[in-house]
């Protein structure tokens, strides 16, 4: 009855060091696990192999501080330009992105991962990806089978040490909701690392979550953090966005 | 206007009211922008729903509402939230009817280029989810400018680029003309006002012939 995953952020980080394989939430800086990430930053956790969708977004999401540090020496994920920070690390040699994964199979091959499968058959990117010299630090090419007149790779299952999802509200069991787009496949991330830390914006009494609304059980989930608060979440969001000129400042809008 | 809102707002005209759409990174986001009055789409975002609404306020944005570029939506009535592994299985399977896609080339076999350009001895930036959209997609459209920045024309007989998808191109629409890809080759339908089949030819590295129907684009 005394389960309590509730925990403080930097008991729940000191899981992850130095060369740690993470799973993190993410797409293109939305659904970011905020303040776990300004901790590896803080800390200087680096060496890190960082199995994540895209690298986050140009200019401010705090997950290219990650990269603009040095601290990711390896990303498996679907895209290596989402960010300037990323993109010069990965263009200079500083960090590896062995191939690209097509979002779909990237998000297959963790959810294999998550629930203890080999891996999965994609007839995507079938003669385009395995093409010879396209991706040069690939140690062994890519594994092509037919079944039932169709030709699809071999894709293994995805699977992190730890993994860090962002929810919106979480019990002390663990139970995590999400909210709109940042849903992501946050509960495939959770269930495909052998520790996982979700971050939150509210932690609430068991029960005030309803059970068809935990889209993350809590027997995935290990350790809770509180991260920002929905409402600095909004406010940091907004200011990025304004940054990017993707939204006008609130000074035009009020004008307008 | 700009030759970036001319492609998407011609794009716009290409959709067919009542199906599933999904708009790419950049001139295709754009279109939604251009959507004929009357013209219900339901739009798709990879990274997870359906039937999302137009940017909102600065006030109104809710930060768990964005796009695939990241750029904040709103969810209007009839939404609907799925994780991305459903989302790109949606693409995969089927279940979106049309897509319009940027590119950095396209072919005559409608072999369509986006994802990767050299750098540093690299291929560069990364696929997202365009991969899916071509593989099970039906209808892709493809939104480009006809010519780079350095004046080589970006139809191509054949591109040498790496493919995001071979042969799954049906419209292309430039700045400067629309095209039909049919088994039998590209076929121009459309020229930018004042143009004519002439000028599309000495701009087009791509064979093409003339569709009947030919006329100017609508601007």
């Amino acid at each position: 009855m005394s389960i309590n995953k509730v925990m403080s952020l930097d008991d729940a980080m000191a899981r992850v060091t130095p060369g740690t394989r993470l799973m993190m939430g993410e797409f293109v800086g939305h659904g970011e696990p905020a303040a776990c990430i300004e901790w590896l930053i803080a800390h200087n956790v680096g060496d890190l192999t960082l199995i994540t969708n895209t690298p986050g977004l140009r200019g401010a999401s705090p997950m290219v501080g990650l990269f603009g540090a040095g601290l990711v020496r390896e990303l498996i994920g679907t895209h290596g330009g989402t960010s300037a920070e990323a993109s010069d690390a990965y263009l200079s040699g500083k960090m590896k992105i062995a191939q690209f994964f097509p979002m779909g199979t990237w998000a297959e091959k963790v959810r294999a991962g998550g629930v203890g499968l080999g891996g999965v058959l994609v007839p995507v990117g079938v003669g385009i990806l395995d093409a010879e010299g396209l991706f040069p630090d690939l140690g062994t090419p890519k594994r092509t089978i037919e079944l039932n007149g169709q030709s699809y790779f071999v894709e293994e299952a995805l699977r992190a040490e730890v993994s860090i999802i962002k929810g919106w509200r979480a019990d002390r069991l663990g139970n995590i909701e999400f909210r709109y787009t940042s849903t992501q496949n946050q509960r495939d991330l959770a269930m495909a690392g052998r520790y996982t830390i979700a971050e939150v914006n509210e932690i609430v009494e068991v029960g005030d979550i309803p059970p068809e609304r935990v889209g993350c059980p809590g027997p995935f989930v290990n350790a809770v953090v509180q991260g920002y608060s929905l409402a600095e979440q909004h406010a940091r969001g907004r200011e990025l966005m304004i940054k990017l000129g993707r939204l006008p400042p609130l000074s035009d809008e009020e004008d307008s | 206007m700009d030759a970036r809102h001319i492609i998407a707002r011609r794009c716009a005209l290409e959709l067919r009211d009542g199906e599933v759409v999904n708009l790419g990174i950049g001139i295709p986001t754009l279109a939604g922008n251009y959507l004929p009055p009357g013209l219900s789409v339901i739009l798709h975002t990879e990274n997870g729903a359906f039937g999302y609404g137009p940017k909102p306020s600065t006030l109104g944005a809710d930060s768990d509402m964005s796009n695939a570029s990241g750029e904040p939506i709103t969810m209007p009535p009839g939404a609907a939230i799925m994780d991305l592994a459903t989302s790109l299985g949606a693409a995969r399977n089927g279940y979106i009817s049309t897509t319009v896609l940027g590119g950095l080339e396209v072919d005559q076999e409608g072999t369509l280029a986006n994802w990767a350009s050299r750098r540093n001895g690299r291929w560069w930036p990364g696929i997202g989810g365009a991969m899916d959209l071509c593989y099970g997609v039906p209808r892709v459209i493809a939104a480009l400018q006809h010519i780079d920045k350095h004046g080589h024309s970006k139809v191509r007989k054949r591109t040498e680029l790496p493919p995001t998808g071979r042969r799954c191109v049906k419209v292309i629409v430039t700045d400067k003309a629309v095209f039909d890809v049919t088994p039998g080759g590209l076929v121009l339908r459309e020229a930018y006002p004042g143009l004519a089949v002439e000028d599309i030819r000495a701009i087009t590295e791509a064979d093409f012939t003339v569709a009947d129907n030919f006329g100017p684009m609508p601007v």
